[in-house]
């Protein structure tokens, strides 16, 4: 079941500088409300870089619409071309968990998921959060587990912990696209599936959506409901996750016959 | 010169309140007070709380623990340019006392811009460690300069190598009166960026996704402190380590948030670059040390320490 259409990219191009070469050459896709789209690809297809410039932290050229959604109806209305939109405007939009996440700095759980309500709370930076924000933040801790870490200091936190404390961080944030950048990466099994399922969850509404970019190819598969596969900067394959990974592209791409290596590897099982 | 306390008290009423000097207080004693040490305290303070502010930036927005002033080669670029004013002798007409603030600040933001574009060009990503290594590289540079022009300026080598070790000696209100301002200015910028700084801690890539608009806000705030440490510098020479230490120390006390760690750093630096310049003045009377001499003398073990301490967080 999907919805309308959140992001719009047309012959996106991504380049790190401007003499460089581009890393993304020119893609095309539509993301809809209610899907989850797994981005694959071997390292340095431009997945991750794909993923920055959808966060609006990399300049990029070509068209890349959002629907805005209106603040005071929550209705979804015009789309925008997203390096027109300002920062804080396109930050209620697109919400980023990316991968190696990390502080230095002794913040406790709670500060850090509060940071998430900068494009929506007040624009004083000594005001103290207003009762909006106080409730996003405990209902994002909530539905990540991470409540009653809340006046935990960052570094004290495992690897699966933390992430989870970003991710709060992220749909406090209330963007209409949460975007995962190898969201289990580091983390055990056990972390692992309860992340995707808690990105389901969250995108199970039907008026949300999540990209995710992934290795580990049987995570995407669990996780999504559409997959792109990335060569090159460019899109090789795109489809129905079993498609795509039974396809002829995705051998060519990664070099080696993936379904049935990875078919072999769950043999021994 | 002694001055004893009931005396201070009664120098600084009269000052303030312009009522004459009671008996027994010479007019010499009173301007020693006034003129010279009044004003070095509060030279002291500002320079310290400037210094110190200015490091808990760069250190926030360059997430890099080791990043200041010192460090990032704004300091040397600063003395560099103040130094040729010194040399020159040049007097800007209309400037007049604010040609060396000027220098100072200018040549801090070239200094910047300058370790900006080598990290550009050796990574075009702007790693934050790149930065940090150019910035140490154009910092050598610079200082070796620095030392050839002390070697080829003749006498005016001892007055120019004395004042690159850092002093408050001589500066008087003239530089109170510049700082100030600059100071209020730039803490007041500071503050309400205050937000955007704890974010940035965490990435820029996080930072734009969470709605800050980088590419605006951190050269801003970079080159605040920049000014803010350049401007310092033009007046009392290279001080360092002081804006190193002390925004570590403010943030294990009070938390890291910035809108804590701005003023307390301000505060603190500003107080122990007082206590400071107090042990550079009276350990070794009559001898007034150069004030950098003593910072560095502290300071370094805790560079040392902070660097050990990152490096085993790391691995």
């Amino acid at each position: 079941m999907t919805g309308g259409v959140l992001i719009e990219a047309k012959d996106l191009r991504v380049a790190y500088g401007k003499r460089m070469p581009d890393v993304i050459n020119g893609i095309s896709f539509t993301l809809r409300a209610g899907e989850r789209l797994a981005v694959i690809g071997p390292n340095g297809c431009g997945k991750t870089t794909l993923l920055r410039a959808l966060a609006g932290a990399l300049p990029y050229r070509g068209s890349l619409l959002v629907t805005v959604t209106d603040a005071e109806s929550s209705r979804r209305g015009k789309r925008r071309e997203r390096r027109k939109m300002g920062q804080r405007e396109a930050a209620r939009e697109t919400g980023l968990l990316s991968q190696l996440s990390s502080g230095w700095f002794a913040y406790t759980v709670r500060e850090t998921v509060l940071l998430g309500r900068y494009a929506r709370g007040s624009r004083s930076p000594l005001a103290s959060p207003g009762r909006a924000d106080t409730e996003a933040i405990d209902r994002a801790m909530a539905e990540c587990g991470v409540l009653e870490l809340s006046d935990e200091l960052l570094s004290r936190l495992s690897g699966g912990q933390l992430q989870r404390v970003f991710l709060a961080r992220a749909i406090a944030q209330e963007p209409s696209t949460l975007l995962l950048d190898e969201p289990t990466n580091h983390l055990d099994l056990k972390y692992q599936h309860g992340l995707i399922a808690l990105a389901e969850r969250w995108t199970a509404g039907g008026d949300r959506a999540t990209i995710g970019v992934f290795h580990d190819l049987p995570l995407a598969l669990r996780f999504a409901d559409r997959i792109i596969l990335m060569d090159g900067g460019e899109i090789a394959d795109s489809g129905y996750p079993r498609d795509v990974l039974n396809g002829k592209e995705i051998d060519r791409v990664y070099g080696m016959p993936v379904a049935d290596s990875i078919r072999s590897l769950l043999q021994n099982l | 010169m002694f001055v004893p306390p009931a005396n201070l008290v009664a120098i600084l009423a009269s000052r303030l309140t312009g009522s004459p000097l009671p008996e027994g207080i010479t007019a010499l004693s009173a301007g020693v007070v006034w003129n010279l040490r009044i004003a070095r305290v509060l030279l002291a303070f500002l320079a310290g709380a400037a210094l110190a502010a200015s490091g808990a930036v760069m250190q926030s927005v360059l997430r890099n623990p080791l990043a200041s002033a010192y460090t990032l080669g704004v300091s040397s670029g600063a003395s560099l340019g103040a130094g040729l004013v010194m040399l020159a002798g040049v007097s800007i007409p209309i400037a007049g006392a604010f040609a060396l603030p000027f220098a100072g600040f200018a040549s801090s933001l070239l200094a910047m811009a300058i370790v900006m574009g080598i990290s550009r060009a050796i990574d075009p990503r702007l790693d934050n460690d790149t930065i940090i290594l150019a910035g140490m590289v154009f910092s050598l540079f610079v200082s070796a300069i620095l030392t050839l022009l002390s070697a080829l300026s003749g006498q005016e080598m001892s007055r120019l190598m004395y004042w690159q070790m850092g002093s408050f000696a001589l500066r008087g209100w003239e530089a109170v009166a510049v700082l100030a301002p600059v100071l209020a200015c730039a803490l007041a910028a500071l503050m309400a960026l205050s937000r955007e700084l704890d974010i940035l801690t965490f990435g820029e890539d996080e930072a734009a996704s969470i709605g800050v608009p980088v590419r605006a806000v951190k050269p801003a705030l970079v080159a605040v402190a920049s000014a803010l440490a350049g401007c310092t510098i033009a007046f009392t020479g290279v001080i360092g380590f002081l804006d190193l230490a002390v925004p570590h120390a403010v943030r294990q006390v009070f938390g890291p948030s910035h809108r804590r760690v701005i003023p307390f750093s301000a505060l603190a630096g500003g107080t122990l670059m007082v206590v400071a310049d107090l042990i550079a003045r009276t350990m070794i009377p009559p001898l007034d040390l150069p004030v950098g001499a003593v910072t560095a003398i502290l300071g370094a073990p805790f560079f040392a320490w902070v660097f050990f301490r990152s490096r085993r967080g790391r691995a």
